[in-house]
């Protein structure tokens, strides 16, 4: 047995440095214009635009200095973290406690229900942009972050649900059958076994919608810059296009502010990517 | 998570839990209210209202500073006037067109490349966890950043010119982005860079319930590992490969940001143009909302239609007792 | 079930610090709702008032001028407070002000755009009427007042005009053998040639944005229109007269003078080193096309980030034996207006940023060209004088075709105009795309 595995190992290794040699290949070209992004910060605006695609000449530190010492970037990444955190735990708290009946109770209507949530992939923000800025204003949450952040919610969930409907739906019935025998009302069993053995889905769709949040643009773009905000704590996806035409002639600010706004959804994204694969392994499990 | 009763069809409810009918239906029904309220509220109120406001005013020829007064106007209102526009509109039928080019590129292209990366990053690797993390990166970017990103690499003096010929491959080097007759190809390769991350993470965790005892029978049998990929993985994948079938088309219908951050608006309108795009263009920047939204709603037609065509047909199987089960 | 504790207790974590933030952005929602937009429903027994002020100066010295006029607004006017903000002119004219004007929660103080789109908003009761208000500052700028006014009546008032004209590399002229600047169309395409021959781009244009390169069909049209088929255009969305067409012909003869730069379709107009105006900032490329604002543009996308010294202007040449009158311009401006709800003070704020002594403080920022007379001797641009004499000189300005017939009609023949010069279009197909777009107002 020994000896035939190890016969099958020996095959695979032949292909092996071929796999390495495509898959860094693959890693090179898909951080490669973020690693251009990175490095672009480093040169002055005159030398990028002398040779866009050449390594600095001089290496400088003035961009990183400038939006670094910038308020409006601090602010703006207050902003930030406060619209994708709080986007986060709405879509996660709504997402879940909506997931939980349609995938575990039976009703007349669940079909329906499930069928408008997800109905809602069929509309992307952009449709309904011009109707929800006059909706928000009507109700004085134009110009704030909560005008923001519930839209933000609103449109994150049915991706949410049909992500984690699946999930729910994969405990096994047996686990609701010990608990009620033990005592535990529904509610008790969403509690205290639902909901830390969903936790793999629930990163899932925690770290898509704060990605999605840090990354939005049209929705703070209508409700938060034509409000009274000011502009130190716009969000950074906002920032970035005022420093791009403030600086439109500095390409190396431009360059080192998106490098940094980048950072945090990167990072966030590096501590939740265990859990992900482990998510959407459920979710694609059933 | 067991993983006993989950080897097969994925995305199955699996048996239904034996009926409880102890608790009284009307307990019942408040938790359900209570637990889904708060989600429907939310999402009826900033997504289904919008919408159906937008509905509203694709029947009115509303002009670009509107206001509600203009949809008591009996004059304004238009019937399905806007509606018949767009479907003569040539440029708009080119949008059309343009939108399924790139869902037919995506599941040609971008689907068995994804398959193939991640079969290869499923296989025992030092630092396969930094590899994976790499390839996703592009996904977490925001399109704002990557269409500036593109943009300073694309043009005939960048980056990418730049590399191909330091590696003698001058004779490749083009106008990436202000060519019109490869602007769209040159869009479709930057969309794959962005999202195949997603295509590669959805598949590998796919295959995470090949069981490996399988690959690891045919191995000792003789089989090679592009044989055992292609007669027992594959075909154990389909489920996953179907899902993400379906968010890939839904997505390459309603794609607007990257094409709008990246391509030019001249270029755009002649080569690249697509429903979102198209809507934005005439919606806000043409000051037609009426016509605007009768576009929007066909962009949701349009997105509905294929949605429930491919759930029918080849999302059946899959979903056998989730959505589609009458008695539950 | 020790696990499960914990991790319950972590959900439990989870839910109480999301509650928190949620919390925290209410405060800071209810802290930044409450603003809005104009106030004008303050007390006036307090005389608080605050002034909501948008443009579009976000790059340049032009946003220090605002804001210094702002303050020394403010520090005037005790009890009232200015809140102006600069946004990217695109975003502000196609998606912020219409928006905001159609939620009617406009800003008091906005950047009015001539044309169709001042034409809609009085129809439509947005703008406030100033002539009683402020007589004295809408005399101050003489003729270039017009565009701002509807049926007699003023909504806004300019504080920028010009023509376009010619930005270009006299170094570069002088390397091509170049002895004078054109004065006739001929010339110019013998410009083109010998620059061509010396193996320098001619002409830069910034066609990704498709209004630089509709401004090409909007000078050759102004040549060969007379002035009442323009303003037939202008008033009645009539394009029946021949010289519409005409004007595509002439285009399409130019540009088989290959006079552009390579991959002008993707080329934008002022983002970058590698946009039109970055080409003949850097001596990549001896002219462009373009308005009065194009020095100041150019300015900043040099290294040093000076203008150029080689830059040099001069007008569109005439076309011999064309049905246009020769003493007639392209031009536009900018200026601002108020909404109607905004409290009178925002028209005494228009009339302080139009005293000639902030006129000249703009003047003197090489922003732009003031158009209150007292203020134009503070030019301090060569080329820039060199563009007002050019205007002072002109019979008819014509505005800019597209403001000039509004977002709609304006829209598609920009269109139509890329679809011809990229070669899948003809000349006829921009006027029936022009009809047809006035047909749907």
């Amino acid at each position: 047995m020994t000896v035939q595995l190890q016969a099958a190992g020996r095959r695979f290794d032949w292909g092996q440095p071929f796999v390495y040699f495509l898959v860094l290949l693959l890693c090179a070209v898909a951080i490669g214009p973020v690693l251009y992004v990175f490095i672009g910060g480093f040169r002055t605006t005159a030398d990028i635009n002398a040779a866009p695609g050449g390594w600095p000449d001089p290496w400088v530190l003035d961009n990183w200095v400038a939006v670094l010492s910038a308020p409006r970037f601090w602010g703006s990444l207050l902003g930030s973290v406060i619209l994708a955190v709080a986007t986060t735990a709405g879509v996660v708290i709504l997402g879940i406690m909506a997931a939980y009946p349609l995938a575990r109770y039976t009703f007349r209507g669940r079909q329906g229900l499930y069928t408008v949530f997800a109905a809602g992939l069929m509309f992307p923000l952009t449709v309904a942009a011009l109707p929800l800025t006059l909706l928000l204003r009507t109700l004085g949450l134009h110009g704030s972050y909560l005008g923001v952040i519930i839209p933000s919610i609103a449109f994150a969930l049915p991706t949410t649900i049909i992500i984690l409907v699946p999930f729910l739906r994969a405990i096994p019935g047996e686990l609701e059958e010990a608990a009620s025998l033990d005592g535990a009302s529904r509610l008790g069993f969403f509690w205290r076994i639902l909901l830390p053995l969903s936790r793999p889905g629930l990163v899932t769709v925690g770290v898509l919608a704060f990605v999605g949040s840090w990354n939005g643009y049209l929705l703070p773009l209508l409700v938060i810059s034509t409000g009274t905000l000011p502009q130190e704590f716009w969000p950074l996806p906002l920032g970035l296009t005022q420093f791009s035409t403030q600086y439109s002639q500095n390409t190396g600010a431009v360059l080192a502010y998106t490098s940094l706004a980048m950072i945090p959804a990167l990072a966030f994204f590096l501590i939740a990517e265990k859990r992900i694969v482990g998510g959407l392994t459920g979710a694609v499990k059933g | 998570m067991t993983s006993s009763a989950t080897v097969g069809p994925a995305v199955s409810a699996g048996p239904t839990p034996a009926r409880r009918r102890t608790r009284s239906s009307a307990r019942k029904r408040v938790e359900i209210a209570i637990f889904t309220g708060p989600a429907l509220i939310v999402f009826i109120g900033f997504v289904i209202l919008p919408v159906a406001f937008a509905v509203v005013y694709s029947f009115f020829n509303l002009p670009a500073g509107f206001r509600w007064e203009h949809l008591a106007d009996p004059d304004r209102f238009i019937g399905f006037d806007n509606y018949l526009r767009a479907l003569t509109t040539p440029e708009f039928l080119k949008a059309i067109g343009n939108n399924f080019i790139i869902v037919g590129l995506s599941l040609v292209i971008q689907g068995p490349l994804a398959i193939l990366i991640a079969l290869l990053l499923n296989r025992k690797l030092r630092g396969r966890s930094v590899y994976r993390l790499l390839i996703f990166v592009p996904y977490v970017l925001a399109e704002v950043v990557a269409g500036l990103a593109w943009k300073l690499l694309l043009p005939p003096n960048g980056g990418v010119n730049a590399l191909l010929e330091s590696v003698g491959l001058g004779a490749f080097t083009a106008n990436w982005l202000a060519d019109p007759s490869i602007a769209l190809w040159t869009l479709f390769a930057i969309l794959t860079w962005k999202y195949i991350g997603f295509a590669i993470l959805l598949i590998l965790a796919g295959l995470q319930g090949v069981p490996e005892e399988l690959s690891e029978a045919a191995a000792i049998d003789g089989a090679s590992w592009w044989r055992i990929q292609w007669h027992i993985t594959l075909p154990l994948l389909g489920p996953t490969i179907r899902i993400w079938a379906f968010l890939s088309m839904i997505g390459a219908l309603q794609l607007f940001d990257m094409v709008w951050v990246t391509v030019s608006p001249s270029v755009r309108g002649i080569a690249t143009e697509t429903m979102a795009t198209y809507m934005i263009q005439q919606g806000q920047f043409a000051g037609q909302p009426g016509y605007g939204s009768a576009i929007a709603v066909i962009l949701f037609v349009i997105s509905l239609t294929v949605a429930l065509l491919y759930q029918r047909f080849a999302l059946r199987r899959d979903l056998q007792g989730a959505i589609t089960d009458r008695g539950n | 079930m020790h696990s499960s504790r914990k991790n319950s207790r972590r959900a439990g974590v989870r839910l109480a610090a999301g509650a928190a933030i949620a919390a925290g952005a209410l405060v800071l929602a209810g802290c930044a709702g409450g603003g809005g937009g104009g106030t004008a429903t303050d007390a006036p027994a307090a005389e608080q008032v605050t002034i909501t002020w948008w443009h579009n100066a976000t790059s340049g010295p032009l946003p220090a001028v605002w804001q210094e006029i702002a303050e020394e607004f403010e520090a005037a006017h005790p009890g009232v407070t200015v809140e102006q903000t600069g946004y990217q002119n695109e975003d502000l004219q196609r998606t912020l002000i219409p928006n905001a004007l159609a939620a009617g929660d406009p800003p008091d103080l906005f950047q009015v755009w001539p044309g169709g789109e001042i034409r809609d908003q009085v129809a439509n009761g947005y703008l406030m009427q100033l002539d009683d208000l402020i007589p004295d500052t809408i005399a101050s700028v003489g003729g270039s007042i017009a565009p701002w006014q509807v049926g007699g009546k003023t909504y806004g008032v300019p504080f920028t005009f010009g023509i376009e004209g010619f930005w270009y590399n006299t170094e570069l002229f002088e390397q091509a053998g170049i002895t004078s600047t054109p004065t006739t169309l001929d010339q110019l395409n013998d410009a083109v040639a010998k620059l061509r021959a010396a193996g320098i781009t001619p002409i830069a244009v910034g066609a990704g944005d498709k209004w630089p390169a509709a401004h090409w069909w909007y000078q050759f049209a102004l040549h060969n229109c007379s002035i009442e088929a323009l303003q037939e255009g202008a008033a009645d969305f009539v394009f029946d007269d021949p010289c519409w067409v005409q004007a595509g012909v002439d285009l399409q003869d130019f540009i088989a003078t290959n006079p552009f730069q390579d991959g002008f379709l993707g080329t934008p107009a002022q983002q970058g080193a590698g946009s039109s105006a970055g080409l003949v900032a850097n001596g990549q490329a001896a002219m462009e096309l373009m308005g009065h604002w194009n020095a100041g543009v150019m300015g900043g996308l040099t290294p040093d980030e000076t203008v150029p010294a080689f830059l040099g202007w001069f007008p569109f040449p005439a076309i011999p034996g064309s049905a246009g009158d020769p003493t007639a311009t392209l031009g536009g401006g900018d200026g601002f207006g108020c909404s109607a709800t905004a409290p009178p003070e925002c028209a005494e704020l228009l009339a302080f940023i139009m005293s000639p002594e902030n006129q000249k403080k703009f003047a003197a920022s090489g922003s732009g060209i003031p158009t209150v007379a007292a203020a134009v001797g503070s030019l301090e641009d060569p080329n820039l004088k060199l563009v007002a004499e050019g205007l002072a000189n002109s019979s008819y300005v014509q505005l800019w075709l597209d403001t000039e017939f509004g977002t709609t009609v304006g829209n598609a023949m920009n269109d139509g105009i890329i679809n011809l010069i990229s070669g899948s279009g003809t000349p006829e197909d921009i006027v029936k795309r022009m009809q047809d777009a006035a047909a749907t107002l």
